[in-house]
Order: C-alpha cells, then structure tokens, then sequence
C-alpha cells in the first residue's frame, strides 16, 4: 500500500466505528499519525488503536468529547494542543442518524438536536483545529456529508437538511480558508454498510441500494479511500468540492 | 521572551511590519496587512504564543493594538 499521508498528522472525529474507524485505519496504513476523537472513553477501542499504531509505525491518540458538548470540545482541542505538533488534516466525521418520519410529525427537538452535532459542533470544531492549521498555511479538510443531502427524499428531512448545509459549510469554509493555504472538501457517501444506515427502514435501505448503478450497498472502507484522497495532495487542485461515493446514484 | 516581547514579535511577524509601528494608532485595517485574514492569522500567531483559546467574542472586539493587551490581561491572564 502506498504511504500517501506518510509523517502526515490527522484529526478524525468519530473513530469508534464505521466509517471513522475505516478512516482511522487507512489513514495509519498510509502512514498518517492520527488523534483518534470519539465521544465516550473506550479500552476496546484504545487497544484497537494501539494494534493499528503498533503494525503501521505511527501515533494514533484517542481524544474523548462530546461535540453536543462546547466545553468538552475545548478540553478535548487544549488535548490535541499538548502534543504541539502541526495539524496537516481534519475529518469531520461524526454525526447523528434520524429515525424516518414526515417532517409535520417529527418534533423541532429532533431537528434542534440533529443540527447542534451535524452542523453546529461541525462549525466549532473546525473553527479551532482550523485556527491551529492555518499557521503552518496548508491543511486539508474533509467533511462528511450525504448524498441524502443532495438527493432530498421524504423521510428524513432533520438528516437531509443538515448535510445538505455541510455543503454549504464545506464551500464557505474553502473560500475563507484558501487565503491560509486550506483545502475544504466533503464528501457525500450514498449508503454504506454502517450502524448508522442500519437505521434506516429495510425499504429505504432497499430502495437506496436500488438506485445505484452498482445496485449494492457500499463498504465503509470504501469511503475512507476517497476521503485519503483528498486528504493527501493527491488532490491539490481540489477545494470547495462535493465528491459522491456512492455506487452511481 | 516577555509576553510583550511575544505579544509584539505576533504583530511583526503577521503583518511584517516593525517595532516603530506598534504604536497606539496602530489598528484593524490601518495597514494594508490588518485585514480580515491577517487579523485571523494574528489570532492565531496569539494563541500559539501564549497558549490559549480565544473566544469568539474577543476575536471581534481585538481591534487595536492596545486593546489586544487588554483583552490578554483581562481575559486570559496573559501579565505585560
């Protein structure tokens, strides 16, 4: 495998599973040293990272906050910050699902707390990881959004809305953010093979699986290989992007 | 390194000006290099320097020279 984020620093929200934990991997197998960030303290996967650290010669440190949480999302930033070391890449990754549902029976609670984690804490954390970035002037960031986002289906109108602004983040963020040498891109995976899409009901599962060309669900890992991509200079000339993963919807 | 001397070296380097500019007048898009994005790097160069978070808030009211060391003192226990 080539090492493509080799001596490369990462900070990934959402380690723990699906697509973060593919991502993590990945990015330590090419070579990334990664601050591994996941909501709740968690030995199984502290040892987990430690095996992928371990076999790929790399720092993977697990950072724990809440993103529903503005004071833990300092403390958990004043972490990264310890280990004074340059911060090349950030993966905004973790995100809330919603259960379906007509947009008149879903409660503004819901839509409140889906876009306090998807949007709002998006915005927070890149504000401070950004700031740290901007003085070694290059950087790349990645943030996850959906093809849900771009292809609005009833349903799941919280979810929908809320990545169809991470595109509007990803680009407001890469005009301003261009002027320091970074690059803002996102990512919007179709439905891919992870707790979150299991969720879904079996016929909006079924009916998305349908809608691809490739007519099957995708592989976390399959994400995490697009999102190397433009985390790496690989895609220098890339910026203010939206690159669909998703089967050929 | 004081924390003035640190303070002082932030503006220089940012907006490469020298010593004789750091003056009372010297404010937000009174030089060509304190526009928006020099004032984001200078923020960033600050807290590098003495290894804060700024708020929000206090990125948008640091609109001078002086006032940016009132808002270190006051704010971020940063001592001149």
């Amino acid at each position: 495998m080539t090492r493509l984020l080799e001596n490369k620093n990462a900070v990934i929200t959402g380690c723990n599973r699906g697509i973060g934990f593919a991502t993590l991997k990945l990015f330590a197998e090419k070579g990334c040293n990664v601050w591994a960030c996941v909501r709740c303290e968690n030995k199984e996967f502290e040892k987990k990272a430690e095996t992928i650290a371990k076999e790929n010669n790399v720092w993977i440190k697990p950072v724990y906050f809440d993103l529903g949480n503005s004071e833990e999302i300092k403390a958990g930033i004043k972490q990264i910050r310890e280990n004074k070391e340059k911060i090349d890449i950030l993966v905004n990754n973790a995100g809330i699902e919603q259960q379906g549902g007509f947009f008149q029976m879903t409660p503004m609670a819901v839509f409140e707390k889906i876009f306090k984690i998807n949007v709002f804490a998006q915005i927070e954390f890149s504000q401070y990881i950004t700031k740290l970035m901007m003085r070694n002037k290059a950087g790349s960031v990645i943030n996850l959004s959906s093809c849900a986002g771009i292809d609005m289906t009833g349903g799941y109108m919280a979810y929908s809305a809320s990545k169809a602004a991470i595109i509007s983040v990803t680009k407001t963020m890469a005009s301003e953010l261009i002027n320091y040498g970074i690059r803002v891109n996102a990512i919007a995976p179709g439905i891919v093979e992870t707790q979150m899409s299991r969720g879904l009901t079996d016929e909006a599962r079924e009916n998305t699986k349908n809608s691809s060309l490739m007519n099957r669900i995708g592989e976390p890992e399959e994400i995490a290989e697009a999102i190397a991509f433009l985390a790496s200079d690989a895609s220098s000339y890339m910026t203010g992007q939206v690159l669909r993963v998703d089967g050929g919807m | 390194m004081s924390n003035l001397e640190k303070y002082n070296e932030a503006f220089m380097e940012v907006f490469q000006i020298g010593e004789d500019q750091l003056t009372d007048d010297l404010k937000y898009q009174s030089i060509e290099t304190w526009d928006s994005v020099g004032h984001m790097m200078l923020m960033a160069a600050l807290e590098e320097a003495f290894d804060i978070m700024m708020e929000t808030d206090d990125i948008l009211v640091f609109e001078s020279y002086p006032k940016g060391k009132e808002i270190l003192s006051n704010n971020y226990d940063v001592e001149f």
